[in-house]
């Protein structure tokens, strides 16, 4: 993903809103305007021909055009203007025309009709600057028949006030889209100081202080996002503590074994032996050995289920079959402990049948190993679930608590050879599964169940 | 049978020498890749002993190596057990491979293995040790000509015994070849399951069959 800063992102963002919303006014505003002062011009045009309508029909109109043409070149005004009155088909009478303009061919209103905005013309010059006209006739007093008045103006000074309007909204819209994108940046940036500054309180926890934990902000949308690092960090120390506390009740467990390697060898050493004692040493040292070779075995059986991603090969297990082949193996056992074991495995259940071999295995050779002389060690189960149900010593509340923590014994005297990971391994096994493992000790029956999710792993 | 064993630790080099020649094989031993591939390429070798984890060449690229000239089966053996390794090693062409800390009982069991599937050699199907016979397909025991009536466990860990007459078998290994369990569960069912085959098989007779090996697993044979 490429990252992009926020306060460029905000900025372009609403400099770009800024454009479009000052063009859509600067658009709208311009050709209210154009409209308004189209019609203003427009309205004046008529009025001019209104004016001299009048006149013509007040006064005498030939004498007065032949006396006095001065006065219909002022009423005119500049040099964009013309005017042409004629009778209908005959030379014109006057004409004024500083533009020199081509006369429209335009149809008058008729003498009789008032004049209307309808009346005017709209055409263009060659360049393109619009060109308005309108013509009219009117009784004369003096003439034979009715005159007939031409009048136009170029609009060249309204395109250049339209054009300067423009040209304004452009500008103001360009600073303002540069102003607001200046002023977001700064505005983002400072808003964006206490993730800044969470940064840094970041950036100074490590291992020695994973117990610190970020400050409340102010800010109520960093709220949730410190909420949510300070509880990772709560889980990040728990993990760490416990990892240290494994490596350290890892070390101990090693040291006992080798400990006893090293003493009983050298003392073997110190003076010669008999092949007895030579044979002895060495099978006593084998066995330390292995079960040194077996704890690591499950110190990696265990570093490896905690990460979920281990391969885990989900199968429809038929669970009778699985309980016979368990009863094959440990009615040995069970036998020389003057036990019972009464397996009611029945159904199906979807899991690793490995892991599940293991797990049942380890709670079996559990209760085999605890359990009261003479007594029935039964294993059944209830759909999903499997128990694994002995009699034997009631556990404490506090025993119960910490039975899968690993390397943990009941007590010291009951370490009989068992490395004290069986039952964490039992635990990992159904973290694996997403199932959960449960003590219970009641009335001298110590009971042990795997639940299994109903549904299949979602893997 | 010759063997080849490509291991830069010397101990363990010695040993492994030690335990094969004891066990009848004829036994080459190289400290580094270049000089296993090298004897690989020279003579012929039956089975090939491979350490992975070596300095300069390691065991992948003599595998590697090896693979493309040389078709001898070749056991892996590395103290790395993640599946990502172990399939690494197949893939590679490997036969077999064993995860540090072995047994010498389990590394000389798939020794076997291998050689039986590369000589392609058919297992007779009564064995035989001393007066006592097991036959296979009908699933009989005698001993000094008296029938012996063995659970099915009894006669499949007999049946092990047999297969390896003379060698150590650890209890982790009866425990995986006889019951299919992989795992340690801190228990004493292999000892009670020998003791009690033991009680079939030797106690009504004068000589012992079934030895303890103090410390380590038992084993089979007929001379203490």
């Amino acid at each position: 993903m490429k990252t992009r800063s926020l306060a460029a992102r905000l900025s372009l963002l609403l400099s770009a809103t800024v454009i479009v919303i000052f063009s859509l006014s600067g658009i709208a505003l311009y050709h209210s305007l154009a409209t308004q002062i189209g019609v203003r011009d427009d309205a004046a045009l008529l009025t001019r021909i209104d004016q001299i309508r009048t006149l013509l029909r007040d006064e005498d109109a030939i004498t007065l055009i032949q006396q006095k043409p001065r006065l219909f070149a002022n009423m005119l005004g500049n040099t964009e203007s013309l005017l042409v009155l004629r009778f209908p088909g005959q030379p014109p009478l006057i004409v004024v025309n500083p533009g020199q303009r081509p006369i429209p061919a335009i149809t008058p209103v008729p003498a009789d009709q008032p004049l209307a905005l309808s009346s005017v013309h709209h055409l263009a010059a060659a360049d393109g600057t619009p060109f308005i006209s309108a013509a009219a006739l009117a009784p004369t007093r003096d003439g034979n028949g009715q005159i007939e008045i031409i009048t136009g103006r170029l609009m060249s000074d309204r395109t250049q006030t339209l054009n300067s309007y423009r040209d304004q909204i452009i500008l103001a819209t360009a600073l303002a889209a540069l102003l607001v994108a200046a002023i977001s940046v700064w505005l983002v940036r400072r808003a964006l100081t206490p993730l800044r500054r969470l940064a840094a309180q970041a950036d100074a926890i490590d291992v020695r202080h994973l117990a610190q934990r970020m400050p409340e902000q102010a800010a109520a949308e960093l709220q949730p996002l410190v909420a949510a690092f300070n509880q990772m960090l709560s889980r990040l120390e728990m993990g760490y503590h416990q990892l240290s506390q494994v490596s350290a009740d890892m070390a101990h467990d090693l040291r006992t074994p080798i400990s006893t390697l090293i003493g009983q060898t050298e003392v073997a050493l110190s003076q010669t032996r008999s092949v007895g004692d030579y044979q002895a040493l060495l099978g006593s040292n084998y066995e330390e050995l292995d079960r040194l070779a077996k704890m690591i075995d499950n110190m990696l059986f265990l570093a490896k289920a905690e990460d979920a991603s281990q391969a885990m090969d989900l199968q429809d297990i038929d669970l009778a079959q699985l309980g016979e082949k368990l009863q094959d193996y440990f009615d040995g056992m069970a036998e020389e402990q003057s036990m019972r074991l009464e397996m009611t495995l029945h159904g199906e259940l979807r899991a690793d049948p490995q892991l599940l071999q293991r797990a049942l295995a380890n709670l079996m050779a559990n209760a085999l190993r605890y359990g009261d002389r003479d007594s029935t060690v039964r294993v059944f189960n209830q759909g999903n679930s499997l128990m694994v149900e002995n009699q034997g010593s009631p556990l404490s509340a506090e025993q119960q608590a910490r039975i899968f923590d690993r390397f943990w014994r009941a007590d010291a005297s009951r370490h009989q050879g068992s490395s004290g990971l069986g039952l964490s391994i039992v635990r990992s096994i159904m973290r694996l599964h997403q199932g959960r493992c449960e003590v219970h000790s009641e009335d001298g029956v110590n009971r042990f169940t795997l639940r299994f999710p109903s549904v299949g792993c979602g893997h | 049978m010759k063997i080849l064993v490509i291991e830069d630790e010397a101990k363990a080099r010695d040993y492994m020498r030690k335990g094969l020649t004891e066990a009848g094989f004829i036994v080459d031993v190289a400290e580094n890749g270049q000089d296993g591939l090298f004897y690989a390429q020279e003579h012929h070798y039956d089975l090939i002993l491979l350490d992975v984890m070596m300095p300069g060449m390691d065991g992948w690229q003599v595998m590697a190596a090896l693979d493309k000239q040389i078709h001898t089966p070749v056991i892996f053996l590395t103290a790395k057990g993640t599946l990502e390794d172990r399939i690494k090693g197949l893939e590679l062409g490997a036969d077999d491979y064993l995860v540090k800390p072995f047994s010498f009982a389990e590394l000389l069991a798939r020794v076997r293995t291998q050689l039986r599937r590369g000589g392609q050699q058919k297992l007779p199907d009564v064995l035989q040790l001393a007066d006592l016979q097991l036959d296979i397909l009908k699933r009989r025991v005698e001993r000094g000509g008296q029938r012996i009536d063995l659970t099915n466990k009894e006669f499949n860990l007999l049946h092990l015994f047999l297969l390896h007459p003379g060698e150590v078998l650890t209890r982790t290994l009866i425990a995986s070849r006889v019951w299919d369990m992989n795992f340690d569960s801190d228990t004493n069912v292999v000892d009670v399951a020998v003791k009690r085959l033991r009680q079939k098989i030797d106690g009504p007779f004068v000589q012992p069959l079934i030895h303890t090996v103090y410390g380590v697993g038992y084993r089979c044979e007929a001379e203490s």
